[in-house]
């Protein structure tokens, strides 16, 4: 079942400034797709599209059936680099991805944000301002404030580019666990990255584009079991398959 | 008025009108090549900077203005005779260069400190000139500051010139004769209302060109050298700090015309995360803090131990002071009453600009034409206006006093603005965060540091202004004042030709502008950054 359709979208600064030219993929239900391609090529504007945060100069969005405009509520985010209000307590800007749960009182929220920062191992930090926070637990509360919502779709723009390399391992490792145990309720998560050996390592499909103005050049399935091995064979041609298309 | 006196009328005006202009350019380029010096100085030398910074941060918060007659008499006196008029002329530029100079060092102090690290490591590495650093790394690196002040500092500069202009035709012999001070003046005294009027619009249109044909020319210019690549749409996510950061190094390395310099250049800025961020003199690194407050209280203590010892030795000097204290008193609550206005006027205004409208540029371009016009050039006609009603000085006092501090709210907040994260709209979009929510946990929590540090040059610019808000007047005739005032007092005292409670009241005003900005404003904003950086 389709979770998020992207139909044809093209996206332009002016006449001469093509971004998007027709791009076309979906992402199923409990799908990992990862969006990959050169520098430049749109991809994380395309990913705003998607988020309803940027409007599209042509296509559409289809969530659950039904063609979007601008955000919705099923839909989340999360950032490069961390995106947190310096001046909210890390338990508030989690706080913040209930925002648009009206029927929410202060109480449950405040609940439920305590519980997501539990689950991404921040517990003590409530109370904290994220200034005194790594870039790994910036990013984690990143994404609890992404969850909070319980939302359907999770897009995420390059999340552990900002990272150290370790950093990044573990928090990787983190999300695998929680998606196989199914710890969290998203069902689709969009993710864009540059690092193709990240895209093989999550993802159950990878959306190649070209560079600028870009299209979509293949869309690879990966049908490796989880946990995968980066060292084994397949993954390797995988990656490799990944690299001589986007040398292309 | 017939045709050929009405053109007559106008060139005259607008010779006076260019006459005042070139007094500020002329003060504008000192400024600007001191500031520069100053600055850069201080910014590469340690042991220097500890003694510079506390100086300037003093010296920032003096009421120019108010010294203005004190500073005409120093200059003047070996001008006497045909050189008169230089004299007065040098005065009245050395006056606004003070006003000037501060904001701009600043800003390329800050701007030099926040260069990464790796450029000195590069200059050092190919052995660099102290003159090859200057011209290729540390000038361009501040450029895009010092257009961003300077355009400040002609707004604050034109207000100096009109003031001190206007202010000086009050006593005969030091007038300035060509200029729109005068060009104001006269039709102030002889009622002409037509030439008043033609006065004003020469001089917004003398504003406005200045505007569009040479400040803007010299920020497009200076964007050349920006470390911010600015999207059309802000809801494109901007390259992160570092990205930023690689690619003003490799523009600034390709300048240096190498090659390995610039593949060297990339790398480095591409393995680390984050470079070394110093954001300024009131949080900087606790090293110097010591000898900054050194320098600072010492400066206080002095001037207060002189103060002390002599009014100890001039007994009568005591009810001089405890009229200036009372007086102090009244000015102390209008000049806190009119900041809280302008903070209220000034935050919806900024919450819009920088959050809810895309089109902050041509707004900020009209806000700034707009802060240019000097609120003394208005007094006259604010005056007339008022004239009759109850309570008729209070009230022009009160609309200058608002008039000067609302524009150093609205762009300290609209500049600091520029340094928050790009993607706090698409957070408040994602996550659809409305109404008094977005308010309370977004729009005002962001502002606050802005609202700081405008909020000390605001405080400091209403102190300035009282010297012709409380108590207006032209060639010796009083327009309009308050009963009782700090700057009313100064005024009196400067028609009665007392100096020395002029300088009492100075000296008080001195100390306690200097106490206020160390033990409120520092400690509020010290606070605050702490949270923010």
């Amino acid at each position: 079942m389709e979770m998020v359709g992207v139909e044809d979208i093209s996206y332009s600064l002016g006449p001469e400034a093509n971004i998007i030219d027709g791009v076309s993929f979906d992402a199923k239900k409990d799908e990992f797709v990862s969006v990959i391609g050169p520098s430049g090529c749109g991809k994380s504007t395309l990913l705003r599209i998607i988020a309803g945060l940027v409007r599209p100069t042509g296509g559409k969005i289809i969530y659950m059936g039904k063609s979007i405009q601008g955000t919705s509520k099923g839909i989340s985010f999360v950032f490069q680099d961390f995106a947190l209000l310096p001046w909210l307590t890390n338990l508030e800007n989690v706080k913040l991805g209930c925002s648009m749960m009206e029927k929410m009182g202060e109480e449950e929220k405040n609940k439920k944000a305590s519980i997501m920062l539990d689950k991404m191992g921040l517990s003590g930090f409530e109370h904290s301002f994220p200034n005194v926070l790594s870039g790994g637990m910036k990013q984690r509360v990143g994404i609890a404030r992404a969850l909070v919502s319980d939302p359907r779709v999770l897009l995420m723009d390059e999340p552990f580019s900002s990272l150290d390399e370790l950093t990044a391992e573990t928090l990787r490792s983190d999300i695998v666990y929680h998606l196989k145990n199914k710890n969290l309720p998203v069902n689709s998560v969009i993710m864009v990255t540059h690092n193709v050996e990240e895209a093989v390592e999550l993802s159950d499909k990878i959306v190649i584009l070209s560079k600028k103005p870009s299209k979509v050049v293949a869309i690879k399935s990966i049908k490796l079991k989880r946990p995968r091995d980066k060292r084994s064979k397949e993954f390797l041609d995988m990656m490799d398959f990944v690299y001589a298309t986007l040398a292309k | 008025m017939d045709f050929i006196s009405l053109i007559g009328l106008i060139i005259i005006l607008v010779v006076d009108t260019a006459s005042s202009w070139l007094r500020m350019f002329a003060a504008l380029a000192v400024s600007v090549v001191i500031s520069v010096s100053v600055g850069i100085y201080a910014a590469t030398h340690r042991k220097a900077e500890r003694m510079i910074l506390p100086i300037v941060d003093i010296l920032q918060t003096l009421p120019i203005l108010a010294f203005f007659p004190l500073v005409i008499a120093i200059i003047v006196i070996p001008f006497e005779g045909t050189y008169l008029s230089l004299g007065i002329n040098l005065a009245v530029i050395f006056l606004i260069i003070t006003s000037m100079i501060w904001n701009i060092i600043f800003g390329v102090y800050e701007s030099i400190k926040t260069l990464p690290q790796e450029y000195s490591e590069l200059s050092k590495l190919y052995g660099l000139t102290r003159l090859e650093r200057l011209e290729k790394i540390y000038i361009p690196a501040c450029m895009p500051r010092v257009v961003e002040q300077s355009v400040l500092s002609w707004s604050i500069g034109l207000f100096y010139l009109v003031t001190s202009e206007i202010f000086s035709t009050g006593s005969a012999n030091y007038t300035v004769k060509i200029g729109i001070g005068s060009a104001i003046a006269s039709p102030i005294i002889t009622g002409n209302v037509i030439s008043y009027a033609l006065a004003l619009v020469i001089f917004i249109l003398f504003v406005v060109v200045t505007r569009l044909f040479f400040f803007k020319p010299w920020e497009e210019y200076a964007t050349r050298y920006n470390k911010h690549v600015e999207e059309k749409t802000s809801e494109i996510k901007r390259p992160s700090y570092v990205q930023e950061m690689g690619e003003f190094g490799t523009k600034l390395m390709k300048r240096l015309g190498s090659e390995r310099l610039v593949r060297i250049g990339s790398r480095l800025t591409r393995s680390r995360k984050g470079g070394r961020r110093i954001s300024g003199y009131a949080d900087a690194g606790k090293d110097y803090d010591e000898l900054y407050r050194l320098v600072k209280y010492g400066i206080i203590a002095v001037i207060i131990l002189v103060a002390a010892g002599v009014v100890a030795l001039r007994p009568y000097l005591i009810g001089y002071e405890a009229m200036v204290l009372q007086a102090l008193v009244f000015s102390f609550a209008r000049v806190w009453l009119t900041f809280a206005i302008s903070l209220s006027i000034g935050i919806p205004v900024c919450v819009y600009l920088i959050f809810l409208t895309r089109h902050n540029s041509k707004y900020l371009m009209f806000f700034q034409i707009l802060s240019s016009i000097p609120a003394t050039i208005l007094l006259p006609a604010i005056a007339n206006a008022l004239r009759g009603t109850p309570a008729y000085g209070e009230v022009v006092a009160l609309i200058v006093f608002v008039l000067s501090s609302i524009w150093y709210i609205i762009f300290s907040t609209m500049n600091v603005a520029k340094t928050l994260q790009p993607n706090i709209l698409e957070v408040k979009n994602i996550f659809g965060v409305k109404g008094w929510e977005a308010w309370k946990k977004i729009y005002f929590k962001a502002i606050i540091p802005g609202l700081i540090t405008g909020g000390i040059t605001a405080v400091a610019a209403e102190w300035n202004a009282s010297i012709v808000a409380e108590s207006f007047t032209v060639g010796g005739t009083i327009v309009s004042h308050v009963g009782m005032g700090l700057g009313e007092l100064l005024d009196a005292s400067l028609a009665a030709n007392n100096l020395v409670l002029m300088f009492v009241a100075l000296i008080n005003l001195t100390v306690m502008i200097i106490l206020l900005n160390t033990f409120v404003w520092k400690r509020l904003y010290r606070r605050v950054s702490r949270i923010y950086s």
